[in-house]
């Protein structure tokens, strides 16, 4: 930059985006640093997949900015691809490519963006899969692997660039307590070896008091809360303080049809 | 002024026959009174007695009535207590105007043919960038060539035979009665080279892999895989349909000389083994009365042929939401869409060849 400050690795700036006529996202801001952990949090169906959908423009919103390295990464196919190679994002349920071996998914990406030779991205394929302990998976199909495999595989994939941006949705949801506790590990080793900012949409309490520095988290599209784990945990706001303890929300919304409808004299 | 209410009783059993006497009945009141749901017959225990209820409800508010209940026993109350008053927003589906369904129909199909024309423009773009790092992916495309273009052959030499056979046999009918059956090689090769070997094939190859592209792409849209691709800033057009299209137009020709070949053989085996028109005979009319640009005509259709199936089969993978049930029906509208296409474009190239000519 001009000015010669390092622009934050991902800036989003009220954000607003849906599906169709219905809003999901309203008015979202998120600012993540050079080396920082942030873990967006938030109930099933409260907008933080579409968030991730919107910050790698699989979905173009309705109003704000997604700024990855003080990009626009709405701004144009060609600087949107530009803009894309710096970051990996390992989906939910991995989403690798079913029909070539889980080391040719993580090759793909080399090939084509570093222009490697075939046995040379398979090779640091490999080093990549080893990385998140699937060093001799790499000649097995997707299918052929296991939930837990397939999540670290998609893990491997998306760090496969060595991105300056790392999004991870739901990196340890429905793993056994090992294999979440293995994924954190493995994410905070990423941090403590690079400078990645990561990005991790999660609803795993355990995982969010392992691995996160800041926090925000989202309610019916909205930020309830934003700041560090501490000032997060501490909100008083009751949809926050229900989340980490686990209970249910009275809205007092529930009370039923019989006041509405019931016919008095 | 506030109407008097209508006292509409609630029979004991909400049965499906009961039901819809009761929704007929709702319907006959005028709008604008409230209408009262008197329960107190109603026995409404079971789950799908209250569904029923609450429909009747949300199907007279849509409609204009302000629908109440009374004399609601214990059980109903503790049923409904559990029932959040959203779900009688949600319970109707809104019926629309048959000139908004038709306006809604033309714009999803002004929709597709823009998706069809950005998917046609991406992959021509795509042929036109043979070598480099953002160029045709050979690989695949030669992997295409074999699923599409070889392993089709022995079904499209088989059927294109027996149609040959078919025309030869229909033709002797008809052409024997003047003493003309040598003209059997004229009208089997003429209407194999120009018509029927290229659309059969098409015909073919619309089953086997326009259905196989819609299934490909379209298991891999609900799996994510194409979404991973763009976020890997990989163009899923480049990988998944610029390499099955270019085997299609490189296979479709092959194919097509192929069939045309077995539907002459096909009319030369009735035409020698069963009407003995001697074989030089037989032959030698083929080839005399066949021109260059009949064979020609076809091979140029195959090749818009191939264009189609691949665009169409891959439109219909990319246009996939929902699960797998999305998936089967993309593979079953590539082959319908892909054959009338196939047919469409046919007639317009034998009007445009029979005038130009």
């Amino acid at each position: 930059m001009s000015t010669g400050a390092t622009p934050p690795r991902l800036v989003v700036e009220d954000l607003v985006a849906g599906y169709g006529d219905t809003p999901v996202l309203n008015g979202i801001g998120l600012t993540v640093d050079a080396g920082e952990i942030v873990a967006v949090l938030g109930a099933t169906g409260s907008g933080k997949s579409t968030l991730l959908r919107c910050i790698v423009a699989l979905l173009r919103p309705e109003q704000g900015r997604v700024l990855i390295g003080g990009r626009d990464v709405h701004g144009g196919r060609d600087e949107r691809d530009e803009i894309l190679r710096g970051v990996g994002l390992a989906f939910q349920d991995a989403a690798l490519l079913n029909s070539m071996t889980t080391a040719e998914n993580v090759a793909l990406p080399i090939i084509e963006h570093w222009g490697a030779d075939e046995d040379t991205a398979l090779m640091l394929a490999r080093m990549r899969l080893a990385r998140v302990g699937l060093a001799r998976a790499g000649d097995k199909m997707p299918s052929e692997l296991s939930g837990g495999m397939r999540k670290r595989a998609g893990i491997a994939r998306a760090i496969a660039l060595d991105p300056a941006l790392l999004l991870l949705d739901e990196p340890s949801a429905g793993l056994d307590p090992t294999t979440a506790r293995a994924i954190d590990e493995l994410i905070l080793d990423l941090r403590a070896r690079t400078d990645m900012a990561i990005v991790a949409v999660t609803h795993e309490i355990a995982s969010i008091d392992t691995i996160a520095d800041r926090a925000v988290m989202l309610a019916e599209g909205r930020m309830i809360a934003s700041g560090t784990l501490a000032e997060v945990h501490g909100s008083t706001d009751p949809r926050v303080q229900a989340f980490f303890e686990r209970r249910l929300v009275d809205d007092g919304a529930s009370s039923g049809l019989v006041g509405e409808l019931e016919w008095k004299t | 002024m506030t109407s008097a209410p209508i006292h509409v009783p609630v029979p004991k059993v909400l049965a499906a026959g009961s039901f819809r006497a009761l929704r007929r009945e709702l319907a006959r009141h005028p709008t604008g009174a409230p209408v009262i749901l008197d329960c107190h017959e109603f026995e409404s225990a079971d789950a799908l007695a209250v569904a029923r209820l609450l429909r009747i409800i949300a199907e007279g508010r849509a409609a204009g009535h302000d629908v109440r209940l009374a004399h609601l026993d214990d059980a109903a109350r503790r049923a409904l207590a559990d029932v959040d008053p959203a779900i009688l927003e949600q319970d109707t589906v809104p019926r629309r105007h048959p000139l908004e369904v038709v306006g809604t129909q033309a714009i999803e199909a002004a929709a597709t043919a823009g998706q069809v024309r950005r998917l046609a423009g991406a992959t021509v773009a795509g042929l036109t960038r043979p070598f480099g790092a953002e160029g045709i992916k050979w690989d695949r495309a030669l992997r295409q060539m074999a699923l599409i273009g070889v392993e089709a052959v022995p079904i499209v030499v088989f059927i294109s035979l027996l149609v040959g056979v078919v025309l030869a046999l229909n033709g002797a009918t008809q052409l024997r009665q003047f003493g003309a059956s040598i003209f059997i090689a004229n009208l089997v090769a003429i209407s194999t080279t120009r018509e029927m070997g290229p659309l059969l094939t098409a015909v073919i190859v619309s089953g086997r892999t326009g259905s196989a592209i819609a299934a490909e792409i379209g298991s891999m849209v609900i799996s994510e895989e194409v979404d991973a691709m763009h976020t890997m800033a990989l163009n899923p057009v480049r990988f998944l349909v610029v390499p099955k299209v270019l085997a299609l137009i490189l296979m479709m020709p092959l194919l097509t000389v192929m069939s045309n070949l077995a539907g002459i053989t096909g009319g030369y085996a009735v035409g020698v083994l069963g009407l003995d028109l001697g074989s030089d005979a037989y032959l030698s009319q083929t080839v005399q009365s066949l021109f260059m640009s009949d064979v020609t005509t076809g091979l140029v259709k195959s090749v818009v042929f191939g264009v189609i199936i691949g665009l169409v089969g891959a439109h219909r993978g990319f246009a996939v939401r929902g699960g797998p049930e999305a998936v089967g029906r993309a593979a079953t509208s590539a082959v319908v869409t892909s054959i009338i296409a196939c047919i469409v474009a046919n007639a317009g190239f034998t009007a445009l060849f029979y005038y130009t000519e």
